[in-house]
């Protein structure tokens, strides 16, 4: 221990890698995870790419929508690292879900392509991106699922689908293990929060280089310090809930779940850490959580902006406890909106509005109230 | 009389009518493309100078596009071209059948680069069919978000898409020559954005390293927080949903969106002057640029941004409300305008599938609109997808892209559509801050730390390359003086006591119910076309920018405007060895458009066993 923080205090930040790089495959995607990437501000995109955040390797990224090389120049990289040949550590990034190219190929074609190899008549052919992900994943330092595409299989794998799309955990299965002996990881979201896609690069880049400790991850793979609470609790209207208050339309003020929200059963931190740069945040504006980062979703959240079932029994448990507390609460705060003079004179002189006196009752209550609060410790100005 | 090539006609009263007298009133011409494909494939075997040019994907783009084509090196000459979207998704079947009120948030991941107006264009689709009219604060109020997106999404683009191409580093590789000419270049809008040179600019548009690419990053998030203040999160808003917004809106939410859409005032000024001045700098160096990506001006545009006192999402009055939009719905042809009626913009529109993935459809339920206006069986309310992967052909199938034309006419779409129409057409509502002359717009942004200036964009003679990114940097003011008039309508609304967002609204267990929604894209025309058949989706069809710009042939041989736009591109670049060839002219052309193409396909499943009718949209984010 004294050791370890002796180093602490001793020498450069350790800087094992200089460069890692990071391959972008989308599959069945809307680039709303690229998207989401871009947004993100802890760490931002620039930081990582420009190598400026000390300690973290500077991040080398071959991906289609910020590449400065097209066609086979931006896919030549692709082929090594495929191959085990790229002579540097890397990581597999993949946006979107995994189409069963199986399926497209019985009529000779595909559903979702990245770069080109020659046919027998040395025409051009797509590859399907799938087949990428599986080459690649073998000489992987980690493979890294993100947005709902990728990590559960998403809108795309939605009942009905044609292309029996899936995750990338359902085409590397379960054995898989990257160079670092990981599983697949998963950051979920339908568009994830950008930083939550950042900050677990810049998590597995600081481990890389021995500065942090192996982030933690649960069952499915999720950063576990990012998804282990659902987003109810974060939630800027949980107080609603509890106070038993609910929005009747859209755009009230109140908990939204009588008008569709599914937070108290969602895994999600958007509320706490808003969407970009801390603006934002679905339930925060007013906008029914649909539980886009959970495995169920879009089918098990459907009809969307229908009260769902499981909320019946709650939300009429916390109009009914809400109300008797809401009422005591009021009281208090009835209280707590006076100072000592202004109960001493007996008179709020506020040009406001007229501010009632309490009445006996409420002096009641508050005297017997202080006297809890103060029952073993002096009350200020009492001595 | 709007159509030359439909069988419409109008009667004196206006009425639309069918043609009488044609035995098949929608045929058309069907060209082989077999011989052109021999033609080059001789000439490939036998000239080394002329060869396959291919990228796949062509990046700097959203989504997956790849092109082909095939260049004499010698001559400095495309000689053909094919656009390929290489990825479908399957959305539109997943929508058949769900619950409607499931259709802004499903359609809304067909494209995550212009997160929400999917949703937004689902929600109009879903009022018109359902009669539903949202109040007065919840149009304003979407005014406003989806002008803030264009905030976001028109830097991405020129700065971190487009902008590469024009930096310093990419030019001293592919055009060494221009550098000392840039160097010796002054820049004429040097007060407002401070450099000296034209190769001073250049410099800062090098990817990740130059000022003006990573200032531009950092404004889009800007654009972003305003966004996300209404709109939850970005992309797939939460709050957008038919009736209005799913929104709470506080002085604090006002205040919030305000302090961040100022920024774009004094920015407005810098990206115009930037852009006025690389461009004219390579139009005035070689005059030979001004093919670059060079088309007619034939284009077309679903118009944005309602008024609170004309929407209401009726079909009856669609026409009316359309034209009183702060852009300007309609049609060019060859920069004439032919029409700025929703009605008529909706009914000349067709796909044909018969150089991609699908099967032909059959069957022709909507013979007419609800004003007796006629619709061909190719119209997406007629249309069934029916994808059948294959391998790729030139002569024959090569994208998962349709071919979508108006009139049968492929068209071209774009932000600068909407500015182009806009002041074309001088239909648009008076304003304090835009005036339409008919020939340029003039866009007055106030004083932040820059004094208040009037910009005007004035439509050019030539619709290329450069003329495509000047005008979407010029969208950026406009978008933000929208923003801004809305945002002044919003304090006026909540003064006088308008404070709903949103109306109910119930989905009705029987009957049929049609509608559409015509919302613009950061790169312009967008449209969802719904079928309600008792309570349920029985038909969804999406067309984005990228489906009508990355389109393939049309059955009767006619390119698709990234073909088009890149076959008169000259090649500039200099360089020793066809080895040495990049391409620059090429990918600034196809970049001009500023594809996207997620949305470009999407399918429906029609039954259970895999029928699917497809749904077009018209950016990258389609091909599922
Ligand atoms: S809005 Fe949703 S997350 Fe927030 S308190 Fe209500 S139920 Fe919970
Ligand atoms: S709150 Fe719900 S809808 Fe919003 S991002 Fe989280 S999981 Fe998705």
């Amino acid at each position: 221990m004294t050791q370890s923080l002796a180093n602490h205090f001793q020498g450069p930040i350790p800087n094992v890698f200089d460069e890692v790089h990071a391959f972008w495959i989308a599959g069945g995607s809307c680039d709303g995870c690229s998207i989401a990437t871009v947004g993100a501000t802890s760490p931002s995109v620039e930081n990582l790419l420009n190598g400026t955040i000390p300690g973290a390797a500077k991040v080398i990224l071959h991906h289609p929508v910020l590449a400065v090389n097209a066609g086979e120049a931006f896919i030549e990289p692709f082929r090594l690292a495929a191959k085990g040949e790229l002579g540097a550590p890397f990581v597999v990034l993949c946006e979107g879900s995994i189409m069963d190219e199986s399926l497209a190929a019985e009529t000779g074609g595909y559903w979702s392509g990245l770069g080109a190899d020659e046919d027998e008549n040395g025409d051009p052919q797509p590859i399907p991106s799938s087949s990428w992900v599986t080459r690649m994943s073998v000489h992987a330092a980690a493979v890294i699922a993100v947005g709902t595409c990728a990590t559960w299989g998403g809108v795309p794998a939605a009942a009905n689908n044609p292309t029996n799309a899936a995750s990338v955990m359902d085409l590397l299965g379960e054995d898989y293990r990257s160079i670092l002996g990981l599983p697949v990881v998963n950051i979920p979201g339908c568009a994830p929060q950008g930083d939550n896609i950042t900050e677990t690069i810049a998590a597995v880049l600081l481990f890389l280089n021995g500065l942090a400790p192996l982030p933690e991850f649960d069952e499915l793979g999720r950063p576990q310090w990012l998804f282990d609470e659902t987003v109810h609790r974060g939630c800027t209207r949980a107080g609603f809930y509890e106070e038993g208050t609910f929005a009747e339309e859209h755009g009230d003020k109140e908990c939204l779940v009588e008008i569709g929200c599914w937070g108290p059963v969602v895994q999600c931190n958007i509320n706490k850490r808003g969407a970009i740069n801390n603006a934002g945040g679905c339930m925060n504006v007013g906008a029914p959580c649909i539980g886009c980062t959970m495995p169920g979703f879009p089918d098990s959240f459907a009809p969307f902006y229908k009260t769902p079932p499981g909320t019946m029994v709650s939300s009429n448990i916390s109009r009914v406890t809400g109300t008797v507390i809401r009422n005591l609460r009021e009281m208090s705060m009835g209280n707590l909106n006076r100072t000592t003079k202004w109960d001493k004179d007996g008179h709020v002189p506020s040009g406001w509005g007229h501010v009632k006196e309490p009445n006996l009752v409420k002096k009641v209550v508050k005297y017997a109230y202080q006297k809890m609060q103060f029952s073993d410790s002096p009350k200020p100005g009492s001595k | 009389m709007c159509f030359k090539n439909l069988p419409i006609a109008f009667d004196d009263e206006g009425n639309a009518y069918l043609k009488e007298g044609l035995k098949d009133p929608y045929e058309h011409k069907v060209v082989d493309l077999g011989e052109e494909q021999e033609v080059l494939k001789g000439l490939l075997e036998r000239n080394g100078f002329i060869r396959n040019i291919d990228y796949d994907p062509v990046t700097r783009v959203a989504g997956a596009l790849a092109f082909h084509s095939v260049v004499d090196l010698e001559k400095k000459k495309v000689l053909s071209t094919n656009s390929m979207a290489t990825l479908f998704r399957g959305y539109e079947v997943i929508l058949k059948g769900r619950d409607p009120r499931d259709a802004a948030y499903i359609s809304s991941r067909a494209c995550g680069v212009c997160g929400g107006v999917h949703a937004t264009t689902a929600a109009l689709a879903i009022e018109m069919a359902l009669d539903i009219k949202p109040p007065p604060l919840g149009i304003v109020m979407r005014n406003i978000l989806l002008a803030i997106e264009y905030l976001y999404d028109h830097p991405l683009h020129l700065f971190l898409l487009a902008g590469p191409d024009y930096s310093e580093e990419l030019v001293r590789e592919t055009n060494p020559e221009l550098i000392d000419k840039a160097a010796e270049t002054k820049a004429k809008n040097k007060d407002v954005h401070g450099y000296d040179t034209v190769l001073d600019i250049m410099k800062d548009l090098n990817p990740l390293k130059g000022k003006l690419y990573l200032e531009a990053l950092s404004m889009t998030r800007v654009a972003r927080e305003a966004y996300v203040l209404i709109g939850g999160k970005y992309p797939h808003p939460q709050s957008v949903v038919p009736g209005g917004l799913s929104v709470t809106v506080t002085a604090s939410v006002l205040n919030e969106v305000y302090s961040r859409l100022i920024k774009f005032f004094d920015y407005s000024q810098k990206v115009t002057g930037i852009w006025d001045d690389v461009f004219d700098f390579f139009l005035e160096s070689n005059p030979e640029y001004a093919k670059c990506g060079i088309r007619p001006a034939t284009m077309m545009d679903t118009g944005v941004w309602d008024r609170p006192d004309h929407y209401d999402a009726s079909f009856a009055n669609c026409d009316k409300w359309g034209e009183a939009r702060w852009s300007t719905p309609g049609v060019l042809v060859d920069g004439e305008v032919v029409t700025t009626k929703l009605t008529e913009l909706n009914a000349g529109i067709e796909e044909f599938v018969e150089h991609s993935y699908y099967e032909k459809w059959d069957g022709h339920r909507f013979k007419e609109d609800a004003n007796g206006m006629p619709l061909s069986p190719n119209h997406p309310w007629n249309k069934e997808t029916i994808p059948k992967p294959g391998k790729q052909s030139w002569k024959d199938r090569y994208s998962w892209d349709t071919a979508p034309t108006w009139d049968r006419m492929p068209m071209e779409a774009g932000a600068y559509t909407r500015m182009y129409m806009t002041a074309k057409a001088q239909k648009a509502p008076a304003s304090k801050f835009l005036e339409n002359t008919g020939t340029s717009m003039k866009i007055k942004v106030p004083k932040h730390f820059l004094p208040e200036k009037t910009l005007e964009w004035k439509i050019p003679e030539h619709w290329n390359a450069f003329e495509r990114n000047r005008a979407r940097a010029y969208c950026i003011p406009y978008s933000a003086m929208v923003a801004m008039e809305n945002w002044l309508l919003a304090m006026d609304l909540i003064k006088n006591g308008e404070t709903k967002v949103s109306v109910p609204y119930e989905i009705p267990k029987k009957g049929t119910h049609i509608g559409f929604g015509a919302w613009g894209a950061g790169r312009g025309f967008l449209t969802h076309h719904l079928i309600v058949e008792n309570g349920v989706i029985e038909n969804y069809q999406i067309i984005t920018p990228s489906t009508l710009n990355a389109a393939p042939r049309t059955p009767w041989g006619e390119m698709g405007p990234y073909e088009e736009a890149v076959l008169n591109t000259p090649i500039l670049e200099k360089f020793d060895k066809p080895e040495d060839y990049k391409g620059i002219d090429i990918l600034r052309a196809i970049r001009s458009f500023d594809p996207c193409m997620p949305c470009t396909t999407h399918i429906m499943a029609k039954d259970s066993d895999h029928m699917v009718t497809r749904e077009v949209t018209t950016c990258a984010c389609g091909v599922e």
